[in-house]
């Protein structure tokens, strides 16, 4: 009896101990959100930090349409709710039919938005930059689009574009190369051709992994498909990328590759034998069949003691 | 003259007994193994017999050896179009019933079997698939059987034989046999290295061993196709060819190989012989007629100083000199011209030879005549009378014409079919036996034996070294195995420096004692 007492004692403790966390928790939540005014700095900080890293690729601030939509002042047409859902899991909530989100899909060509990794956290801070960078100033616009795309690599390219004399054939085969990874990119990561396809005479047979990228140009733009090879939003693509990421010139020549595969794709005829393939396989087999039994007709199939071995006894 | 050593073998064909021991030996050294248990690298055929693959002799069948094609020879059934045509077939290749499935028998069943009414038996099992099996062949399936029509009758070389005298070999009576023990031939123009698509297949220098290079060999088994003696066989457990290594490992280390060492009829002599190699290609692309001359003429005289000479100059060692000087095969095949090589016709330049059996001779008769039937014992068949054994000069090569198995019969196995080949060496065998009977029973005139040797152009000194070598050889008489020299031949192939120092005597754990 001593005992159970003991063991409730001990139980009401611990519910006494949870009700201390719970509430420390509530206050310190509280706390939290009282203060937001005062952490804004710091959040503004860290929700550039994703916004640049994730984001960006396809979206700016004011910067105008790229792959997705122009996000100035988003949280004034969409509540936060519905963009942290949204940035969560795009799909998600266009299959449970939400008519915003079914429109805006729509509006943009049908790109699936990758799901985020983010926490809640991570989403409440990049919303509350969105907020900062739309709302904060007018002098940081003209800014603001290009820090979306990662500057210095935006800056460069467009460098590259003006000297050049946009892209030029030497850059074009560079990039089908790189592509195809006849010549393997400077940072080790694997070549597009792995995952992706391109219909193109020059490519046979691409992956199947990820998305067919013939007409990604015309979908996403120049800056959106240089954006996605300069930091992907793909968690997959981020991944396979992790510490080999494509240098300045390679974005320059894989874009400039894509660009001529996108505008001169209806003229190109690469064969696809589909089915027909396998079936001249078969046929091809049949013929071969044939002549090899032609050819081998004088195989030796029967023993030399054939006529000794019909006549024994079997004993089944 | 491109001078170079072959140990070379020589099988007495009248001294064999037929007991398998050679074969059971090499089985129980070498082919004693998972994939090899069909393989005879040794095998002993009843002649007249199909043999061991069934029919190997029939080159309509299997298409082994060599051709003749224009001035050259070509491969029968391989070769570089041919072979590149058939590779992934090969037509002719023998299958695992032309020799024999291989099998065992339950023989734990005979003691772990429950009580029952049934005495237990053994099942044989095959040992390919693991299964019980009929029976149905064995590698001396047709042991001792002559004349039966299955075998005896369907040996390849009755061809050319008159039905008359085919059917006189197998009368009851009259019936004979003898035994062919056969190894690979290691011959000096190997179809199957010829027919090896993987080059795996060579010839070794010092020695002319034919071996298969494990490594290399890619299972084409065009070895086996080409091989007109069938003497090269596919291990299908390991996918590799292998054959008949002359016991090169017992060799190097100066014994016999395990087939003449065992050999309980003391038949086998294995010895050097220097040949010339740059007559290869005309003594196998000889006409028929030429080959078995052409052959031996390639041998070389070991005392004639110019070959001494040519080959020291081709680095053939001073004692394989020696040995060759010493060899007994020489002796057989040379010196006496008492050997012949296994089928020379297909053209490989065999290096074993054998000495024709003498044997039915013997026991032979000519024309039954009346007086003769009327010493005839009616019921036990025997003849009483002691005419059987007339040696006079005239009768004595009558009954080798008339021997009971035909002339035409010996030289299509051993003269290329020509009969003429291989009567002189069945004459100075019985002119051996001749003048062994005058020395050890005197029933023949001195005369009579002069005779004879001078028809068969042998001395009384001649004649009794062929009968030492023959009957009272002793182990080194019969085997002159040459020092192997494998140091040498290693020398060529990798710096024997590196070893030095690193092997030898020396000490291998510290001792743990003194400064």
């Amino acid at each position: 009896m001593k005992k159970q007492n003991f063991q409730l004692i001990g139980r009401n403790n611990n519910k006494g101990l949870n009700f201390c966390a719970l509430f420390f928790i509530v206050v310190s939540v509280l706390i939290i959100g009282n203060s937001v005014c005062y952490a804004a700095e710091a959040d503004q900080h860290e929700g550039a930090q994703y916004f640049n890293q994730v984001c960006s690729a396809c979206h700016t601030i004011n910067g105008g349409r790229l792959v997705g939509p122009d996000l100035v002042n988003v949280q004034e047409r969409r509540s936060d709710e519905w963009l942290g859902q949204f940035i969560k899991s795009s799909q998600t909530l266009i299959q449970s039919g939400d008519p915003q989100a079914v429109a805006v899909f729509e509006e943009f060509n049908s790109m699936v938005m990758p799901d985020a990794p983010f926490t809640d956290e991570q989403i409440t801070a990049i919303i509350g930059y969105i907020e900062v960078a739309s709302g904060g100033g007018e002098e940081t616009v003209g800014d603001g689009s290009e820090d979306a795309v990662d500057p210095e690599v935006l800056s460069e390219e467009a460098a590259l574009i003006e000297t050049g004399a946009a892209s030029i054939e030497k850059d074009i085969i560079l990039g089908q190369n790189l592509f195809q990874g006849k010549i393997r990119l400077q940072n080790g990561g694997p070549s597009c051709i792995s995952c992706h396809h391109v219909k193109n005479d020059a490519v046979i047979g691409g992956g199947i992994l990820a998305r067919e990228l013939t007409t990604v140009f015309s979908r996403m733009g120049e800056p959106g498909v240089r954006a996605i090879l300069g930091s992907s939003p793909f968690p997959v693509m981020q991944q396979a990328y992790l510490n080999k990421s494509l240098t300045d010139e390679e974005i320059f020549a894989i874009v400039s590759f894509l660009e001529q595969a996108d505008r001169d794709h209806m003229f190109q005829q690469p064969r696809d034998y589909g089915v027909k393939l396998a079936g001249t396989g078969v046929v091809g087999l049949m013929v071969l069949l044939g002549v090899y039994s032609v050819l081998w007709r004088n195989r030796k199939t029967k023993p030399v003691n054939k006529s000794i071995f019909d006549r024994q006894g079997k004993s089944q | 003259m491109d001078v170079r050593s072959q140990v070379s073998m020589v099988f007495h064909l009248d001294k064999c007994i037929g007991c398998h021991t050679c074969s059971i030996a090499c089985k129980n050294i070498w082919t004693d193994r998972k994939g090899a248990e069909y393989m005879w690298w040794n095998n002993v055929e009843t002649k007249p017999g199909t043999g061991y693959p069934g029919k190997w002799e029939n080159q309509d069948i299997y298409k082994g050896g060599w051709e003749k094609d224009g001035d050259s020879i070509a491969l029968k059934g391989a070769g570089k179009k041919k072979g590149l045509l058939n590779i992934f077939h090969n037509p002719n290749m023998p299958m695992i019933d032309d020799y024999y499935e291989p099998f065992t028998y339950k023989y734990l069943d005979l003691i772990e079997s429950p009580a029952s009414d049934d005495q237990p038996t053994a099942r044989p099992v095959s040992l390919i698939t693991g299964k019980p099996i009929d029976i149905k062949m064995g590698p001396n399936w047709d042991d001792d059987l002559s004349g039966t029509p299955d075998y005896a009758r369907n040996d390849p070389n009755l061809e050319g034989l008159t039905p008359a005298e085919q059917d006189a070999m197998f009368q009851l009576e009259k019936m004979a046999f003898f035994y062919l023990p056969r190894i690979c031939n290691h011959c000096l123009n190997p179809a199957c290295v010829a027919a090896c698509p993987s080059g795996a297949i060579y010839k070794r220098g010092e020695d002319g061993v034919v071996l298969i290079n494990q490594d290399v060999c890619r299972a084409w088994r065009m070895c086996v196709t080409a091989c007109p003696y069938k003497k090269s066989y596919y291990n299908w457990n390991n996918g590799k060819s292998e054959k008949c290594i002359l016991c090169y490992p017992r060799i190097e280390a100066g014994f016999a190989p395990a087939c003449m060492h065992s050999c309980v009829g003391r038949i086998r002599y294995l010895g050097v012989i220097l040949y010339d190699a740059d007559q290869i290609e005309s003594a196998a692309s000889a006409d028929e007629s030429e080959l078995v001359d052409k052959q031996l003429d390639m041998l070389l005289d070991p005392y004639d100083p110019e070959v001494i000479k040519a080959a020291k100059a081709n680095g053939v060692s001073d004692s394989t000199i020696n040995a060759a000087q010493g060899s007994p095969t020489y002796k057989f095949v040379k010196k006496w011209g008492l050997a012949l090589p296994l089928h020379a016709e297909y053209r490989t330049l065999p290096m074993l030879f054998y000495v024709p059996p003498l044997l039915p001779v013997m026991a032979s008769v000519t024309e039954v005549s009346k007086d003769q039937n009327d010493n005839l014992n009616p019921i036990a068949k025997q003849w009483t009378d002691s005419w059987l054994y007339d040696t006079s000069t005239e009768e004595l090569w009558g009954t080798i014409d008339q021997a009971r198995l035909p002339l035409k019969y010996m030289a299509n196995m051993f003269g290329a079919g020509d009969e003429s080949k291989i009567k002189g060496q069945l004459q100075k065998l019985m002119a051996v036996r001749i003048y062994r009977r005058w020395k050890t029973v005197g029933d023949i005139s001195e005369e009579k034996v002069n005779e004879v040797l001078k028809d068969t152009n042998l001395t009384a000194e001649l004649a009794d070294e062929i009968y030492n070598l023959t009957s009272l050889a002793k182990f080194d008489d019969r085997f002159n195995v040459p020092p192997a020299h494998r140091e040498q031949a290693i020398e060529m192939l990798e710096f024997a420096g590196d070893e030095k120092g690193s092997t030898g005597f020396g000490i291998k754990e510290k001792v743990q004692r003194g400064l």
